[in-house]
């Protein structure tokens, strides 16, 4: 088996670069998949906050790379899903303990026994990055429709485009609200894609949904009624190959679409 | 008296549907805004270099097209995935054969006497032809001087002259034009509008 280490990053903090990555990956996995999640962002670790792991860390990439332990036993299996494991970021440590020649050999080794290899980027364009970027061949760049996120996103195509190892990369547009963009107050999805000129592998809608889920530490894409995590498995369907047409957002979003999904709630409590 | 306030209320409501349709909505301002700034992003050169770039190439055109040089434009656009560099010059003539080849000469005569001064070799006769050259050439420097003083003043201008591409590149190690290879590459890319 030879696997695909996708690289999610970002440039801009807090676009969503760790959300994405958590779900990604968990979307990945549900569909039957053998993912396994590397954190890079030493110091600021977050991914198993946002998978619940938080607890049954022991061993982090830190301690792999000097050899304090054996890869396999610092990756930690999911709660529910037993494709899913995720190789933990050290706290404690600074982003240079960790140099992209380990990264990109962890990669490697991590490949001959699963499909996916997620590596969560940190902010930034510094060694982090660079050390993230090291061992992956496709790249999936998380941005919002807000100027400094766009922007920051051009920095970020441009060093990937540099990257030869990087074959190819994706662009996905977080936090998008329909309603904004009808009123001509936000930048709309095509805008961005014009600018940027690159291919989108998803739109992901504002959804308060997403603060829920983080706060239980349960990824949305495991709410299969929320908009955001429908959104999130089609982006993993069309990492796997699948050709999935985009959600029409204004729709879904649209009041009378609210209604239907109020009432069918209801419907769904009676029985 | 009545038909003025009627004409004052369908001056106003027309005002006012007007300014409804000229405001540019929030999203047209940042797309436009990101975009010049994306293009700022993408190039390494900075303005200056731009500007000094701008004053090469009117100097190298002014030896064949008589110009606006005032209302010379120089843009880098995106076009897809391409950067163009427009350049709009209001071309006023274009010059006759003889006063191209005259220019040549002179350029010529300039690059000799440059030589010789770097060898300190000079005769007396050929320093009064000098004199009078350098006369000339301090006139058609004169309105470049006074729209860039940063970029071409005095005994610089010459400098500039004789090695651009070296002179560009030896203040920005970035600089795009640093290699040969690049820069004819970069030629190539260029197109050049002019507008009549």
């Amino acid at each position: 088996m030879s696997g695909r280490v996708i690289v999610i990053t970002s440039g801009k903090g807090g676009v969503g670069k760790t959300t994405a990555s958590a779900n990604i990956g968990t979307a990945l996995a549900k569909a039957g998949n053998k993912v396994v999640m590397i954190d890079t962002d030493l110091g600021l670790r977050n991914l198993d906050l946002l998978l619940g792991l938080e607890n049954r860390i022991v061993y982090t990439i830190v301690d792999v790379v000097e050899e304090r332990c054996k890869l396999k036993q610092a990756l930690v299996k999911d709660k529910k899903n037993p494709n899913l494991c995720l190789l933990a970021a050290a706290q404690t440590r600074d982003k240079s303990a960790v140099t992209e020649e380990q990264l990109k050999d962890i990669c490697e080794k991590l490949k001959k026994d699963y499909d996916f290899i997620l590596v969560d980027c940190p902010a930034g364009i510094e060694q982090g990055f660079q050390n993230a970027v090291a061992g992956a061949t496709e790249a999936i760049v998380v941005t919002t429709p807000e100027m400094s996120a766009v922007r920051d996103a051009d920095r970020i195509i441009g060093l990937l485009e540099a990257k030869e190892e990087i074959e190819s990369y994706r662009l996905l547009l977080n936090r998008v609200r329909p309603n904004l963009i009808k009123s001509k107050d936000m930048m709309s999805v095509e805008d961005v894609v014009e600018i940027l000129s690159a291919d989108l592998i998803g739109i992901i809608p504002e959804d308060t949904g997403i603060i829920t889920s983080t706060n239980k530490g349960e990824p949305i894409v495991n709410d299969e009624k929320s908009l955001a995590g429908r959104a999130y498995m089609n982006v993993a369907r069309r990492i796997m190959g699948e050709e999935v047409d985009f959600m029409n957002l204004e729709e879904e979003t649209s009041v009378v679409a609210k209604v239907k999904k109020f009432f069918k709630g209801l419907m769904g409590k009676e029985k | 008296m009545k038909d003025n306030i009627f004409a004052e209320l369908y001056n106003k409501l027309l005002g006012f549907f007007r300014q409804a349709e000229e405001e540019e909505s929030a999203k047209d301002v940042a797309c436009n805004r990101l975009r010049v700034v994306l293009m700022q992003d993408r190039t390494n050169l900075t303005p200056q270099l731009l500007e000094r770039m701008r004053s090469e190439l009117v100097e190298l055109l002014s030896k064949y097209l008589e110009m606006d040089k005032e209302a010379l434009e120089l843009n880098l656009d995106q076009e897809g995935e391409q950067m163009a560099l427009m350049l709009s010059i209001p071309v006023i003539r274009a010059k006759d054969e003889a006063e191209i080849e005259k220019a040549l000469a002179e350029e010529e005569e300039k690059t000799e006497e440059t030589t010789d001064e770097n060898s300190e070799e000079s005769d007396e006769s050929e320093d009064d032809e000098d004199e009078i050259q350098e006369e000339d050439s301090d006139d058609t420097e004169t309105d470049e001087e006074t729209s860039h003083p940063e970029l071409v003043s005095g005994s610089q201008a010459a400098t500039v002259r004789k090695f651009p591409d070296k002179e560009i590149c030896g203040d920005c190690r970035e600089c795009e034009l640093s290699d040969d290879i690049e820069c004819e590459k970069k030629s190539q890319n260029l197109s050049v509008k002019k507008t009549k």
